[in-house]
């Protein structure tokens, strides 16, 4: 499969009377958001404010991130499954608005989501304080059951990254980057000299609000299978997931995994990296057993000799994460793991909650225990009400001023487990 | 199969006292319901969920509720080891920082992420 991603640079967001690109700047018509979120009469009120770079604006509680992309050519459109028909992506020719977001924000339940900083101490450790968002502030109607909203907040997120992406179909992109992984066995002899380097990517599938969706498809009820790194950066992979602000997979973050862009940037020259199996972190033991199983039997199939895995959250997921790090291991296959710590504040207890002996070899994305300070902004979009609710903070967070002492994991993808952050640990 | 569940949630209790047999602690905490669970492993009981199930960490939500059934004569060791680590892990958070006393609006949306939490594996029907 072989797609062409045409990135539109943007450097600034404003409203407009149509929604467009010009010279870089991305319009966007206010109305007409907020038309198509109303749309779903689950929802009784929308409103649109923009974020950039370097303003006193903080952002809270947020729900979703999603960068805007369109379709060119190739088949199938963006979000295949969700609100688009479905039909296979990642092939043809893809634009992608970089430098822009649409962020949702809105309380679903009280506790929910972390904060996003546009300047100050706590901007450096999210990618979204360098973006131009378009934040969708959303209200649910009355009495609304929350897994309604929970989709219905997804649902408008995508819808509205979808409409902006639409301003960059016939523009001329910046850059055109080519990414192609050719079916196993022609993959395998293009580059029969380099390690055979597979990704297995664990998506989160608790429950309400720790969903992913592949294709429309809840991950709780896949089993592990095959994708082509390719069908990410058209949405294949949504996120549903929304309560640990610093380790949750954004829908950004499943279009730009840093790890599948890493792998493809060495792909062919000391690496072949032969594609992707996804697999999930069910709550039911016996689901674990399931996909680890799996998991490590396509690993073996596919002739991976080498793999690295993901996975979204902590506790029960880092449980799948040994047991595919073990069988996979078992397999003959070498294993390097990418994850987040939570070893307490002074940092001296145990990362994770399991581990095994195959477990050696492990990059880590920071602590998200470690207290920060963090000031007041000029202007919150949102509400600040939750603050000492969401996770990371705790009653005394919110400073009568308005500044905010928390630990880092309140804010949004701080300690991201794909490793897109800035955060790491080093042995001395 | 015969599920048991064992928790400290209402929303549970409520919803599946009449499916199958639930043990329901009231007005315990998190930690609460682990200990209870671990006391069961040693009399034979196998976990069937994950006792760290959800993002919510054990200084925030208040609610666990957690799957279990009998197994053969002897304790499993997979789930002594399991219960263990996800006791130390919850203790390590309390010791941080203690679940604050949240709203009761606040502790409706915990206990309704909570019963989802389980929601999927309940529908299980078979032994697999």
């Amino acid at each position: 499969m072989k797609l062409e991603l045409g990135k539109i640079l943007i450097q600034d967001v404003q409203f407009g009377a149509k929604t467009e690109v010009v010279d870089r700047t991305l319009f966007v018509n206010k109305e007409e958001i907020i038309e198509l979120v109303l749309e779903d009469d689950r929802l009784i009120g929308a409103d649109v404010e923009l974020a950039r770079p370097g303003e006193s604006v903080r952002i809270a509680p947020v729900k979703d991130v999603i960068e805007p992309r369109v379709k060119v050519t190739g088949g199938g459109v963006l979000f295949p499954g969700m609100i688009n028909k479905v039909e296979q992506v990642g092939s043809g020719r893809t634009h992608a608005l970089v430098g822009a977001t649409v962020i949702t924000c809105g309380r679903i339940v009280g506790f929910q989501e972390g904060l996003i900083d546009m300047s100050g101490p706590a901007a450096k450790y999210c990618p979204f304080s360098e973006t131009n968002n378009v934040v969708l502030v959303i209200e649910p109607a009355d009495n609304l059951e929350t897994h309604d909203y929970e989709t219905a907040g997804r649902l408008a997120g995508l819808k509205v990254a979808a409409y902006i992406g639409e301003a960059g179909k016939n523009i001329e992109p910046d850059e055109v980057v080519v990414y192609e992984t050719k079916p196993l066995l022609e993959q395998a002899l293009q580059y029969p000299d380099l390690p055979k380097i597979g990704y297995v990517h664990m998506l989160q599938s608790q429950g309400l609000l720790h969903d992913t969706y592949y294709y429309g498809v809840d991950a709780k009820q896949l089993v592990p299978t095959f994708m082509y790194p390719t069908e990410i950066m058209d949405g294949a992979i949504v996120s549903g997931n929304c309560v640990a602000p610093c380790d949750k997979v954004t829908t950004f973050h499943h279009l730009n995994n840093p790890i599948i862009e890493d792998l493809f940037a060495r792909h062919g020259k000391d690496l072949n990296f032969m594609g992707v199996v996804l697999t999930n972190e069910n709550v039911f033991l016996a689901d674990k057993d399931r996909s680890s199983d799996m998991t490590a039997k396509l690993c073996e199939f596919f002739g991976f000799e080498g793999v690295i895995i993901s996975e979204e959250g902590y506790g029960n997921p880092d449980t799948d994460l040994m047991m595919n790090c073990q069988k996979v291991s078992q397999k003959g296959i070498k294993v390097v793991l990418i994850t987040d710590e939570f070893p307490g504040r002074d940092g001296k207890s145990q990362s994770l909650a399991d581990t095994v002996d195959e477990a050696d070899a492990l990059v880590s994305c920071g602590n998200g225990n470690v207290i920060i300070n963090f000031p007041p902004m000029e202007k919150v979009i949102g509400t600040l009400d939750f603050v000492e609710t969401m996770i990371g903070g705790y009653e005394g967070s919110l400073k009568p001023d308005g500044s905010i002492e928390a630990e880092l994991q309140i804010v949004i993808a701080s300690t991201i487990a794909n490793g897109y952050n800035k955060l790491a640990a080093r042995g001395h | 199969m015969n599920k048991l569940i064992v928790t400290n949630n209402s929303l549970v209790f409520e919803k599946y006292c009449n499916h199958c047999g639930v043990i329901y602690l009231k007005d315990v905490g998190y930690l609460d319901v682990l200990y209870a669970v671990r006391d069961r492993i040693h009399q034979s009981y196998v976990l069937l969920t994950h006792p760290l199930a959800g993002s919510l960490k054990p200084n925030q939500t208040p609610y666990k509720s957690i799957i279990i059934t009998r197994g053969e004569a002897g304790v499993d060791t997979d789930s002594v080891v399991l219960i263990e680590n996800s006791i130390a892990a919850a203790q390590k958070f309390l010791r941080d920082r203690n679940t604050p006393s949240w709203s009761e609006k606040i502790l409706g949306d915990f206990r309704t992420v909570d019963l989802s939490l389980i929601e999927n594996a309940m529908q299980k029907r078979s032994f697999n």
